[in-house]
């Protein structure tokens, strides 16, 4: 069904779209629907953005001791992320190097090597060939130790406090210099845990919509769509009058997500986005009310930052928790909400077609009722079933399904073009493009190879 | 607990004829009155993950109280709902019952479940097993019995999922 990512050696196929014919593709104010529906575009989407920029792979508590391993994806590649013996952090692509057969088949493992299930060629966690059955009937030619025969793996696995990349080139910037500031969000998402561990637990989601890779992150920090978009779920919950004092199983948190959403057009503007290099952004918080306020206070909430100040000082524990910001995007594959232990991995498909991981995660250290909220959180925001993300998802494939005739040409991405200068960080009030605009300036320079250009968002 | 209510025989028929309303209710989109079937204290449960058993330390396709469900209902019938835009149709199908005596004069009833939906762009199926945990109903309209849980166990829960846009 798809085509393969490599053309070379097959004449049937036609060329690649050329640098020049893919930054037609991007102007400032507005993007071209081929980005979104064309197979070639994608498929060198796949080479030359999955293929080469620092992609998020796992996290190192699900993989916590020797010989773990957890199936992921890198673009389309299915590979896995296993620790070695030696503690070691491996990304090999889980396919037989004898006749391609998945190796591993669940989603994760504890293995000494890998099979293969078809004829017991066995790997180790490194990727290299270890030992195939009956030997001699193997050519002359025949050397285990051909790096050929080792699984393809990863050139560059690496790690930022346990929040585990991996890299298809060679070489490129280092994943520090790749996230930027970005590290912010990350540190934040960690320095919340008491004892300074994260750990993701609580299940999680594989949500799949029809539609392109890149709507889900020019959706998440999109400040203006919720009042539109969520509209039902915002009446539905405006109906519903509380009183938050009043205990409830789920501590009103489904009440408030749902609230949240409806913002005003004052309350838009005031939102802050913060536009990075290499394609990231994020926003300001926009949960004010109950349990999910920053400034929440109640006995869980309490006793949590009794353990976040006796682990790290008054003043230090208060500059953690003041951090409020919402769906820091790790362009192009990683979301990250540090205040309520969630995180989302964005992972094509096919132009057309997205599977959107969906996570939470316990804090070391902290009370079980917090980690209760984060699995709650999860469920309310990104459960198949969830009020919120069903809506978001039917406009991705609204979207998907406006593209494909071919009769609208162009997509608009200039809201509050002319507000923002600067170079490197740009903020921006919340009723700006500008997240959508970095991002496609990040896609211009993998797909076209340029350099980044800095300059107005 | 087997106390004297307990020792009443289940009323086997009255039980199926419950479980067949109650998938009609929401096959004709009557999810205000499908919601009136719930017990105070009644719970609707999809869990994430097979045999899930903690409710609260891992994440669940749906985890919902009245007050929950209420506000799903509500939206439900909201015009500018997108993913229910037509309203998606469903056909119920529920097979294998077996029924058993539970705590406190509840009954157990336990079914092979099918859902077949149709929503604009295409059909989805849900398939899976379904537990109900009721309670003898009193007063009008109450019918004969009243939800104490209706959980779900979908054969591919931890599966990957497309949008789920209405109660199964
Ligand atoms: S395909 Fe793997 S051993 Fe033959
Ligand atoms: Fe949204």
């Amino acid at each position: 069904m798809s085509r393969p990512v490599s053309r070379s050696g097959d004449n049937s196929l036609p060329p690649p779209p050329g640098a020049a014919e893919i930054a037609a593709l991007v102007e400032p104010g507005r993007v071209h629907r081929r980005a979104y529906t064309d197979r070639a575009i994608f498929d060198l989407e796949m080479e030359r953005i999955f293929g080469r920029a620092w992609i998020f792979v796992a996290h190192a508590s699900q993989i916590p001791g020797p010989n773990d391993l957890i199936r992921t994806r890198l673009g389309l590649r299915d590979v896995l992320a296993t620790r070695d013996a030696d503690g070691r952090v491996h990304v090999v692509e889980n396919r037989c190097t004898h006749r391609g057969t998945t190796l591993c088949s669940v989603e994760r493992a504890n293995a000494a090597s890998l099979v293969c299930p078809y004829h017991a060629w066995t790997f180790a966690l490194d990727g290299v060939l270890r030992s195939v059955p009956h030997r001699k009937s193997m050519p002359a030619s025949f050397d285990i130790a051909d790096p050929r025969l080792a699984l393809f793996r990863a050139p560059r696995v690496a790690d930022y406090r346990g929040f585990i990349f991996a890299s298809l080139a060679e070489d490129g910037p280092s994943l520090e210099d790749f996230l930027g500031d970005m590290t912010d969000a990350l540190d934040n998402f960690i320095d919340r845990a008491p004892d300074g561990e994260v750990f993701q637990e609580g299940g999680l989601f594989r949500l799949e919509y029809r539609g392109n890779w890149k709507l889900h992150h020019e959706n998440a920090n999109d400040t203006m769509h919720p009042g539109f978009v969520h509209e039902s779920s915002v009446n539905a919950a405006r109906e519903d009058s509380r009183d938050y004092a009043e205990p409830v199983f789920d501590e009103h948190q489904a009440h408030v997500q749902m609230l949240s959403n409806g913002f005003s057009v004052r309350e838009w503007q005031s939102l802050g986005l913060q536009g990075l290099a290499n394609g990231h952004s994020y926003m300001d918080g926009f949960y004010t009310r109950g349990i999910l306020s920053p400034d929440r206070d109640d006995p869980i909430s309490r006793s949590y930052r009794d353990a976040l100040e006796a682990a790290r000082g008054r003043e230090a524990a208060a500059g953690i928790l003041a951090m409020d910001r919402f769906n820091n995007l790790v362009w192009p594959n990683l979301n990250i909400n540090a205040q309520y232990q969630q995180i989302r991995i964005v992972q094509p498909v096919a132009p057309d077609r997205t599977v959107v991981q969906a996570m939470c995660f316990r804090l070391g250290g902290a009370p079980e009722g917090m980690f209760h909220r984060a699995v709650r959180f999860l469920t309310n925001l990104s459960s198949p079933a969830s009020m919120i993300f069903a809506d978001d998802a039917e406009i991705f494939e609204k979207v998907q399904a406006g593209l494909a005739d071919g009769s609208r040409e162009w997509l608009d991405q200039s809201r509050g073009i002319d507000e923002a200068v600067g170079n490197g960080r740009v903020a921006s009030a919340g009723a700006s493009e500008l997240p959508i605009r970095g991002q496609f300036r990040a896609w211009l320079d993998h797909m076209a190879a340029r350099e980044l250009r800095p300059g107005p968002l | 607990m087997n106390g004297a209510v307990a020792t009443r025989p289940i009323d086997r028929a009255a039980v199926e004829e419950f479980l067949f309303r109650e998938a009609r209710l929401l096959d004709d989109g009557r999810f205000e009155d499908w919601l009136a079937l719930f017990d105070e204290d009644g719970l609707y449960w999809i869990p994430g993950l097979p045999g899930q058993t903690d409710r609260f330390g891992a994440a669940s396709i749906v985890h919902e109280d009245r007050t929950v469900l209420r506000m799903r209902v509500r939206r439900l019938g909201h015009p500018r709902a997108w993913s229910l835009m037509p309203l998606p149709r469903t056909a119920h199908m529920l097979g294998g019952v077996t029924v058993s005596p539970a705590e406190n004069g509840a009954v157990e009833a336990v079914a092979a479940l099918q859902v077949a939906l149709y929503r604009a762009g295409g059909r989805t199926r849900y398939d899976g097993r379904q537990t109900m945990l009721l309670r003898p109903g009193f007063g009008p309209g109450g019918g004969d019995f009243r939800i104490a849980l209706k959980r779900i166990d979908l054969i591919d829960c931890d599966g990957v999922q497309g949008v789920m846009p209405v109660p199964i």
